[in-house]
């Protein structure tokens, strides 16, 4: 099975109602050791997904991945714009402009690829309490997954949320959070909260997608 | 949840307090696409231009100090939330007047990754920019280790100085080394009483939960805690406690120069700050250390927050010539050379 274009379409529609659905606890996680708006700006990053999902049905896998990374750059959000801005273009980056379906080799490069361009930007590694901690985990299940793309996906989701609950026994080394050091155990880092949601949309999207057709 | 505070819908906070603030300062600035204020005589300015960015809800910072002599784009991103690192680019090419930008940045997650990326993206565009970091809040990493140092009201005077050497038509390497000398040479530390709200949220920012007797010293920019909780001590206590760990950290010793600032968070008055620097006044005296220039007042808040940071610099004769400069911004004026009133 390759990933169609529709597929693909209906990976980011799920993204973007996880993120709808949760951007209240996503606050409030962040109010704890932040400013308590990751939800404020993961919810403009929903609604940025929906509107371009609405615009661009005619454009390539490439550019509308490309067109929601320098979207969700340029949203004002503290780290997460540049963040999630970083990690879109570099799902775009293995893909051509003529691409139209996606071979599950192809998505494994997607996966691999974003989280090289994560390297790029921030020093934060697995253990350090942030997205990165879902990203690695899940990039990398995505990559030993079989060549199929629901396996790709389904270990990826799975790594991405075991992922999530490690942060929860880890100490912030990152962000607003790093200030409070040991009084952030046992409150999962939201960043990874909201990365680990995109992951389980990608997997969601792609498994309705399958049922309606 | 229920906020008491005069605002509309939370999603325009940030373009309506933009749009109110452009139109009471429009002799000084302008609001351009992608939120980006701008000095009225930039087109004029036959020198290095200087260019910051960072989020809203610190007013009157960082645009309040938007016009000659200080700063000549201010990049707004959302309430305490950094802008995108394109609309960054784009403000320092709208600067650059061919003679460099420097770039200044607070130390804060948000703003260090939009600076580095813009950074990445003005070398691939071949632009001429200095970036320089403001980083100098001594309670969250030793000064060995600034780079873990978050960036407080210490970016106000470093525009300023920054902004009197470009003035003086200083080469943007040799603007940016006065900065970078101005900014090594600084420390913060910031006291809270009492946490603000996010006003898009109405969320008490970083659970402060601090106790009706109790104080925080060695907060950061929005209460984020990490700092020593204690009982709520004097005016004069606070402030002894609080400028000798500057002292200490600047390892300032008798006969030497400083400037102190004492910044009000938002919800500490006046009368409170004055009565701080009368103390701090009298324990410097007592170190014969200095007072060459000072700042009592807001210049970097966040919204309703009780509370200060203090601010100690270790001054000489060019970097005072330089914060004395005149300057003509929205919350910062200088009419004359001040140093006969020290």
């Amino acid at each position: 099975m390759l990933l169609t274009k529709e597929s693909l379409f209906s990976m980011f529609r799920f993204v973007a109602l996880l993120w709808q659905e949760n951007t209240a606890r996503l606050s409030e996680i962040d109010s704890r050791f932040g400013d308590g708006d990751h939800g404020v700006t993961i919810g403009k990053m929903a609604d940025l997904i929906l509107s371009r999902l609405n615009e661009r049905q005619n454009e390539s896998a490439k550019g509308f991945i490309e067109s929601l990374g320098s979207g969700c750059m340029e949203i004002a959000g503290g780290s997460a714009g540049p963040l999630y801005g970083v990690l879109l273009e570099g799902l775009a980056g293995p893909l051509s402009d003529g691409d139209t379906e996606i071979t599950p080799v192809t998505l494994k490069a997607m996966f691999s690829s974003t989280r090289s361009a994560l390297f790029e930007i921030t020093k934060a590694r697995v253990g350090d309490k942030t997205l990165m901690d879902v990203l690695i985990p899940a990039t990398e299940a995505a990559e030993n997954a079989p060549d199929d793309i629901l396996s790709i996906l389904q270990a990826a989701a799975e790594a991405a949320s075991r992922g999530l609950r490690e942060t929860e026994n880890q100490v912030s080394k990152f962000g607003r959070a790093r200030n409070y050091g040991e009084k952030t155990l046992g409150t999962p880092d939201v960043g990874a909260v909201s990365t680990a949601l995109l992951f389980k949309g990608f997997q969601r999207g792609v498994e309705e997608h399958i049922l309606q057709c | 949840m229920k906020m008491k505070k005069f605002v509309n819908s939370p999603e325009n906070l940030t373009r309506e307090l933009l749009e109110g603030f452009a139109s009471a300062h429009r002799d000084l600035v302008t609001l351009k696409p992608g939120n980006m204020v701008v000095n009225n005589r930039l087109e004029k300015a036959d020198r290095v231009t200087i260019v910051t960015q960072g989020g809203a809800g610190h007013e009157p910072a960082l645009s309040g100090f938007v016009g000659e002599g200080m700063v000549d784009v201010s990049v707004v991103g959302d309430i305490f939330a950094a802008p995108g690192p394109r609309a960054c680019v784009d403000a320092i090419k709208l600067a650059d007047r061919g003679k460099g930008v420097l770039f200044v940045v607070l130390n804060h997650a948000g703003d260090m990754l939009a600076g580095d990326l813009t950074m990445k993206q003005a070398a691939k565009e071949g632009l001429h920019v200095v970036k320089v970091v403001t980083q100098e809040d001594v309670s969250n990493a030793p000064r060995e280790n600034s780079g873990n140092r978050r960036g407080l009201v210490g970016c106000v005077p470093t525009f300023k100085i920054a902004g009197a050497a470009a003035a003086e038509g200083r080469k943007l390497e040799e603007v940016a080394a006065v900065a970078r000398r101005f900014a090594d040479n600084m420390a913060t530390l910031a006291v809270a009483v009492r946490g603000a709200t996010h006003p898009s949220t109405g969320m008490t920012l970083a659970d402060s939960g601090l106790g009706e007797d109790e104080m925080e010293v060695g907060v950061g920019q929005h209460g984020e805690g990490g700092g020593g909780r204690q009982p709520l001590k004097s005016a004069d206590e606070t402030a002894e406690i609080m400028l000798n760990v500057l002292l200490a950290d600047l390892s300032i010793r008798a006969g030497e120069k400083v400037m102190l600032i004492l910044n009000g968070a938002g919800a500490t008055t006046l009368m409170e700050l004055f009565i701080i620097y009368r103390r701090c006044e009298q324990l410097l005296k007592a170190k014969n250390v200095a007072i060459a220039a000072n700042y009592v007042g807001e210049l970097l808040t966040v919204q309703e927050q009780a509370g200060f940071q203090m601010f100690l610099a270790r001054m000489d004769d060019e970097l005072l010539r330089y914060w004395n400069a005149p300057c003509n911004t929205p919350y910062l004026k200088k009419v004359h050379p001040a140093e006969a009133y020290f």
